[in-house]
């Protein structure tokens, strides 16, 4: 290592990270080299979010060391970093909507005058020449909530060029972007590389990647599985290392179900797209498919594609703009979640967290959520048909009276599907059905969805990983920028075609697109 | 695979045991606050154990009760009933004016008897409540901004009822056949005040409704997680406005309580209420983020700052003092709830994994 050093501005040594349930990063060394682009990939889970928090300092590693030009750093909190040099843009951006732009770039490190007065005229001048550093003039005094997604990422880059950043993060800082959007921003990382900043790039799309990268190393399960630089780079080369081809063909032989009735014929589904932050919604496009009795139709697509826009939408927690959804040949109106719950479509949220469980109740409480009937509470009743769930789903728990807090990720994950299945669908929707959960309990739910679909449920998924959509997955449909840009049957499918899909095009190549454009410049 | 379970050492199994005893006396803080009030005030008060003066003080418990009980749905969704006050008092407005001036109909003044007087006033309540949940639940104002909202507007109608005035005389007059009302507040049945028992009622119906019944659940699952409870399919609109409905009857039936007791409706009837009703709850272990917390807390918070007030006036403790008693009571317990959920989440690993065999 020592012969490579005076290139290496930055390195993260045997970094393990562990996060109850699970190792997220399992003795990682990550190098960056100096004036470089250097790539981070790998699917969700992999721990590239993780890796580069320890670097900011946002999170801090529980075994390994960090090197800042062959020296060991600490890095305790942001402020730390920043005074290494070394500053993130997030994945969720952090601009504060309600500030303007120069308040942004020096948000938390307010220039002072006559010891309490904010000296708006410096801050406003030094934005100014960040932004102009980046060849993207703005009026500084711009409220942030009027600007678009790509231009408050030019903020955030200028706030930390201004806190004299040496090594830019970038968290998937496309993945909200149009393309036109992305494409200024790669004239900006171009730019920034000139002026002697180091980039760390994480992203899954491998066309931006290929383009934009220097160094690459590829994150699989917290594990560094490929390191190279550019020139002995390919796409498939990537994709094979991402996925890891390897031990998943277990799951369980298919059923034929090509002479199965069509359950689920959806027509013309569209969304317009929305809002900026949080709640910022992806447009949907003209989404026309069918899925039948017993089929696993996976649904694969990049950050941003649409994926959970669209089973919400199915879930009756989203209104749509126009198309239709036929269900066992009735055309529903679902217009709340209850609707769409009566009409037999259940749905298995992405963040188990936030959208599923009920932290304060019981692993029986959480399961039957929802689905209870009558006046009164059947408590015998219920536990019994818990019961008879849990231990269709191999739900581990000693007692299912326990707080579903208690459970690990796999568990809570099939204590979800279980109140789905409390209700007797026809339609059961899984968002990244195993997002969070370690590569046993993985399996076991890709068994369980198996199982169930051979008893005739209709299932349809989203997923992220090319892993879980070719070990899954009857069909998959690939969505890319809310359009539906290839379909593929399980036998026909490959990493890469898969991947290609996905991807959107860089560099304008794509003119009929710009007319939805909002990029300001 | 243990892998959710952090797996103890020995010594930290030694520990368990002394984990769950802190645990226990923690969550059962608001009893063991009460028996030691109870124990200290009858030892420094020789009255205070009579049955005469438990008479007195069950009344008063029961009117903070009452309202507690009510406000306790509200607080579980994760909101706030700051009208209750003012409801109350509005509920014995209605009551007194229908009692003394009658309603004007058809030339002549007609006089309804108490049965239909005390429903109207129910009924106005139940207005308001209605006004609480669709302003919390449809239009998606913040619950403290809703009901604070309210509460000016019920006292003001309150106001307006008698132009500031009380009514008095609500005993009613033999000849218009509205004799009675003083019934509710002042009678006896076994031996125990009537209020006590609609106390007792209340209490045994909402209780059974938040353990036994899907609502008392999805008012739970509401104030756990409200994104959830919506995607599970849970009408969560629904849900809200339930517990303001339930707040302002409860409210409702103090203020009649009250104007019952003195023979009298006065407008200015329960301010500050509502203060003592959310102290109520909190003492008795309802978070106010929502999700957490118990009927029969709520109930026994009440009686804990009921016997607090009414034991301290007994030892002559002046009025200012008790207020600063009271103030440091109240955000104790708080500052304890916050102290036994951080260990309790903390503790949480030993205490799943103290018994032998784990889950898979």
């Amino acid at each position: 290592m020592s012969d490579a050093a005076p290139d290496i501005v930055l390195e993260a040594r045997a970094i393990t990270k562990r996060y109850p349930g699970t190792i997220a990063l399992d003795r990682v060394t990550f190098r960056a080299y100096r004036n470089q682009v250097n790539v981070l990939i790998g699917e969700n889970g992999a721990g590239k979010s993780t890796l580069m928090r320890i670097l900011a300092g946002v999170e801090a590693a529980d075994e390994g060391d960090l090197l800042l030009d062959g020296s060991p750093i600490s890095v305790r909190s942001p402020r730390e970093a920043a005074a290494h040099g070394i500053s993130i843009v997030h994945q969720e951006l952090s601009t504060l909507p309600n500030l303007d732009i120069s308040e942004n770039i020096f948000a938390g490190r307010e220039l002072v005058k006559a010891a309490i007065l904010v000296d708006r005229p410096l801050q406003d001048f030094r934005s100014d020449a960040a932004l102009r550093r980046l060849r993207k003039p703005m009026p500084v005094r711009t409220p942030a909530a009027q600007l678009s997604l790509g231009c408050r990422q030019i903020a955030e880059a200028a706030r930390t060029l201004d806190q004299g950043a040496r090594i830019l993060i970038l968290d998937e800082p496309t993945s909200a972007l149009s393309t036109a959007e992305a494409d200024s921003l790669f004239q900006v990382i171009a730019d920034l590389k000139r002026a002697g900043v180091t980039i760390i790039y994480i992203s899954h799309r491998l066309n931006e990647l290929l383009h934009l990268g220097d160094c690459f190393t590829v994150l699989r399960s917290g594990r560094v599985v490929g390191e190279a630089l550019r020139a002995e780079v390919s796409r498939q080369w990537i994709v094979e290392r991402m996925s890891g081809n390897a031990g998943t063909g277990d799951v369980q032989s298919r059923v034929p179900i090509a002479g199965a009735p069509e359950l689920l014929v959806v027509k013309g589904l569209s969304l317009a797209a929305s809002g900026t932050d949080e709640a910022a919604q992806a447009p949907l496009h003209d989404l026309s498919f069918t899925l039948r009795r017993g089929e696993i139709l996976g649904v694969y697509g990049l950050l941003g594609a649409g994926r959970t826009e669209l089973l919400e939408l199915l879930a009756g927690s989203r209104p749509s703009l126009a198309g239709q959804i036929i269900l066992g040949g009735k055309q529903l109106h679902i217009s709340n979640v209850a609707d769409a719950v009566k009409a037999g479509i259940v749905l298995v949220p992405e963040d188990r967290q936030r959208d599923g469980l009920i932290p304060e109740m019981s692993i029986r409480e959480n399961i039957s959520l929802g689905s209870e009937k009558g006046f009164f509470l059947s408590r015998a009743r219920e536990t019994l048909r818990v019961r008879e769930l849990a231990g269709e789903l191999n739900i581990a728990a000693r007692d299912l009276e326990l707080p579903v807090t208690a459970l690990s990720g796999g568990n809570q994950q099939k204590a979800l599907i279980a109140r789905c299945m409390m209700r007797s669908p026809s339609l059961l929707l899984l968002d990244e059905p195993t997002r969070g959960v370690d590569a046993v309990a993985k399996l076991e739910v890709y068994r369980i969805l198996r199982r169930l679909a051979a008893k005739g449920l209709a299932i349809l998924f989203t997923s992220s990983e090319i892993e879980e959509t070719r070990t899954l997955a009857d069909r998959v449909l690939v969505l890319c920028q809310g359009r539906i840009s290839a379909e593929f049957s399980s036998n026909e499918l490959t990493d890469e075609s898969l991947f290609a899909a996905a991807s959107p095009a860089v560099s304008s190549a794509h003119p009929s697109q710009s007319s939805e454009l909002h990029a300001h410049d | 695979m243990t892998e959710h379970l952090i797996s103890p050492g020995r010594s930290d199994r030694l520990a368990t045991s002394s984990v769950r005893a802190l645990l226990f006396l923690l969550r059962a803080r608001a009893v063991l606050v009460l028996l030691l009030l109870l124990i200290l005030f009858s030892a420094l008060a020789p009255s205070f154990l009579t049955a005469n003066n438990l008479s007195i003080l069950s009344k008063h418990v029961a009117i903070s009760a009452i309202l507690a009980i009510g406000m306790t749905f509200v607080v579980l969704t994760g909101g706030i009933d700051l009208s209750v006050g003012s409801v109350a008092g509005l509920g014995g407005m209605v009551a007194g004016y229908l009692l003394t001036q009658g309603l004007p109909f058809g030339g002549s003044v007609h006089y309804p008897g108490v049965l239909v007087a005390i429903l109207i006033a129910l009924a106005v309540c139940f207005a308001v409540g209605l006004l609480n949940g669709w302003l919390v639940a449809k239009a998606g104002v913040a619950p403290f901004i809703a009901t604070l909202g309210t509460l000016y507007i019920a006292r003001g109608a309150a106001l307006l009822l008698s132009n500031g005035k009380t009514f008095p005389n609500l005993g009613g007059v033999a000849v218009r056949g509205n004799t009675g009302f003083t019934l509710l507040g002042q009678s006896f049945l076994l031996g125990i005040p009537l209020p006590v028992w609609i106390m007792l009622v209340l209490f045994g119906v909402v209780a059974l409704v938040a353990a036994k019944t899907p609502l008392g659940r999805h008012v739970y699952a509401v104030g756990g997680n409200e994104r959830a409870a919506r995607l599970a399919g849970i009408r969560v609109p629904r849900v809200k406005l339930v517990t303001y409905l339930v707040s302002s009857l409860c409210a409702a039936l103090v203020g009649l309580i009250i104007a019952s007791q003195l023979e009298a409706a006065h407008p200015a009837t329960g301010e500050s209420f509502e203060l003592n009703a959310i102290a109520a709850v909190v003492l008795g272990g309802t978070s106010l983020m929502g999700g957490r917390g118990s009927v029969t807390g709520s109930l026994i918070g009440a009686f804990v700052i009921g016997v607090l007030s009414d034991g301290l006036v007994m030892l002559g403790v002046s009025e200012f003092w008790q207020m600063v008693i009271k103030g440091t009571v109240i955000v104790l317990a708080v500052a304890i709830d916050q102290l036994q959920s951080r260990l309790q989440a903390k503790f949480l690993p030993y205490l799943l994994s103290a018994s032998p065999e784990d889950a898979q």
